[in-house]
């Protein structure tokens, strides 16, 4: 298991996704794959690093690791208020373009990407388990 | 992120290069508010955007592109056109899951899609 801890922070983004992509990419996750893990990545990210920590700042923390050498799983964990994404009801992707909002996908893409998705506050922690196989 | 802008016949032809993600959206929305500003003038136009070295897009990407399309159907129901050639797979696949191909016209190639757009034949011919 790895462990990266940095600040909730825009800066932090890159070295975060450049961590996990490293991580698949010696782990032989095709360039493709790689790309939807990169994508969610950052889709949960920077929904931590703009609405986890209204008042104050905060860490986000990522662990990883590969299971029976076919499936990364990713738990990522902030203390931040409590954000659910089961919570959000998912946008309206048939509706015409005068009746589509501007923004909401980003939670969409999470839910929709990764193979598996699991949320669960733990205390003062909001963990968010996702799962990628190869 | 680049960007390189020819026109050809009526058509505004957008080459787009890099990663389109949460740090380079705004390069993005700078890039193509000059044409929609152009449009909300009353300016005709039709944007075509070469995405074929596009080959990471977040939903950031996909929030000026909404924007885009609405501005460009906002001024000019009957002429104003927008539209995206040669996706990769994964913006392929982000365009398929958010189902913006109701949003833009997605053409295989940049060639199909100034033959489509240009409202001339020569128009088509690079």
């Amino acid at each position: 298991m790895t462990t990266i801890r940095l600040p909730a922070k825009p800066e932090s983004l890159e070295k975060l996704i450049e961590a996990i992509s490293g991580f698949a990419e010696t782990a032989g996750y095709p360039r493709g794959k790689i790309g939807e893990i990169e994508l969610v990545m950052e889709e949960v990210l920077v929904n931590i690093s703009n609405y986890a920590y209204p008042e104050c700042s905060g860490e986000v923390e990522i662990r990883f690791h590969l299971k029976n050498e076919t499936t990364l799983i990713l738990e990522i964990l902030d203390h931040g208020i409590p954000f659910d994404p089961f919570s959000l009801s998912e946008p309206s992707i048939s509706a015409d373009l005068s009746d589509r909002k501007v923004g909401g996908l980003g939670v969409f893409f999470i839910r929709k990407v990764a193979d598996s998705i699991r949320y669960r506050r733990d205390g003062e922690f909001n963990v968010l388990t996702l799962t990628f196989s190869k | 992120m680049e960007f390189k802008t020819q026109q050809i016949e009526d058509v505004t032809l957008i080459h787009v290069k890099g990663r389109i993600d949460h740090r380079t959206a705004k390069d993005f929305e700078n890039a193509l508010k000059p044409h929609l500003d152009e449009c909300i003038a009353g300016d005709f136009k039709k944007i075509l955007m070469d995405m074929g070295e596009v080959d990471f897009m977040t939903s950031a990407g996909l929030r000026v592109l909404m924007i885009a399309a609405k501005t460009c159907k906002t001024c000019d129901k009957e002429k104003g056109e927008i539209a995206v050639a040669a996706l990769q797979p994964l913006i392929k696949e982000i365009f398929k899951i958010s189902r913006f191909d109701l949003i833009l016209k997605v053409f295989t190639t940049v060639q199909s899609g100034l033959e489509n757009m240009s409202s001339t034949s020569a128009g088509a011919k690079k």
